[in-house]
């Protein structure tokens, strides 16, 4: 390997507002963006709400998930995939997501777990 | 290849997500509350003898929740075995 | 080889902690090295000196304190993970005027750069989730 590193795939699997872990992956996301480490997102099962639109955590005294999400390109975080099986059943449109991401079926998502050196589950 | 280690009992979230994410060549081992998956003759134990993955159960955890006797191709594995797995397998990835 | 482990489990609740203070110990007696322990989310509590358990339960501290002490182990918690669950080191306690520190010497308080030297620099990194 490069000193540049390794890869890293940060898999989200929890809800954005229901568990402490879905910030703890968006933290070091971008923690590993901020060091220059090449990074993927995959949201996959119940981690693709953190897509819904509207989101509103004001609500509940807590930062809005979705603006954070939207905040991911200017940390260089480009590469955020979509679990679109979870995402139809939950009836998530890309037209509506507060990230631009792109949706995976089932044999892309086993291609990109290969294709990265560390995955970190969520 | 990945090596998935799979905490979380027959049908929850974590294990239809880990089961759709296998994919031939990779490993599942069950470790905590996913030694229950290899209940034999339980659906989720039929499932996961379906799936295109190398099986392990991890022996502390099967012995705890009174897993005796999974399946043949569910290799009960010990610690070092569970070292020697994640140097096999150049990844590994927790689904809990 | 060289590994990291990323510790989310909590050594309170299920088995995730400790199946990963004993994998440490067997990654050591394989004959590779340990870059860090990076201990994340409710992983934090591992370090958690304040901690009382029953006297007939497995010591949760222990394992993690002889890798330490013994092999010379890094063990770093998360520090916004730590301190919003009461995980705080002298400096932290002073620093927010709470009566006392709260973990033991063993683990250091860092942030979340020491998780990304450990992805950039390890060959194997294995996460306890659970």
């Amino acid at each position: 390997m490069t000193d540049a590193g390794r890869n890293t795939l940060i898999v989200i699997r929890h809800t954005p507002y229901g568990s402490s872990l879905a910030r703890a992956a968006l933290d070091a996301a971008m923690a590993m963006a901020a060091f220059e480490q090449a990074i993927d997102i995959l949201f996959l099962g119940d981690g693709v709400l953190h897509l819904m639109p509207d989101q509103d955590g004001a609500a509940i005294g807590v930062n809005n998930v979705s603006k954070l999400l939207a905040s991911l390109p200017l940390y260089d975080i480009d590469s955020v995939y979509v679990d679109a099986a979870s995402a139809a059943k939950y009836r998530l449109a890309t037209s509506d997501t507060p990230i631009a991401g792109q949706f995976l079926d089932q044999a892309q998502i086993q291609q990109l777990l290969s294709r990265n050196d560390h995955l970190l589950g969520f | 290849m990945v090596l998935h280690t799979l905490n979380a009992p027959p049908d929850s979230t974590a294990f239809n997500d880990c089961l759709a994410a296998i994919a031939p060549g990779d490993a599942l081992l069950l470790l905590g509350d996913g030694v229950y998956c290899a209940l034999t003759a339980t659906p989720a134990c039929d499932a996961i003898l379906r799936c295109s993955a190398q099986l392990y159960v991890l022996d502390k955890d099967a012995r705890a929740a009174g897993i005796i006797g999974p399946p043949d191709t569910v290799t009960v594995t010990d610690m070092p075995g569970f070292v020697a797995l994640t140097a096999r397998y150049p990844r590994q990835l927790a689904w809990y | 080889m060289i590994y990291s482990l990323l510790v989310l489990s909590s050594p309170v609740s299920g088995q995730g902690a400790q199946t990963a203070a004993a994998f440490a110990q067997a990654v050591l007696a394989a004959g590779h090295t340990i870059r860090r322990v990076f201990f994340f989310d409710a992983g934090c509590y591992a370090g958690a000196d304040l901690a009382v358990f029953p006297q007939d339960e497995t010591d949760r501290l222990g394992p993690w304190v002889e890798l330490a002490e013994q092999q010379q182990v890094e063990l770093v918690l998360c520090i916004s993970s730590a301190i919003r669950r009461g995980q705080l080191d002298a400096t932290e306690a002073s620093r927010h005027e709470k009566p006392c520190a709260s973990i033991h010497p063993a683990f250091t308080l860092s942030g979340l750069g020491e998780l990304v030297d450990a992805t950039a620099h390890s060959d194997r990194l294995v996460t306890f989730g659970g």
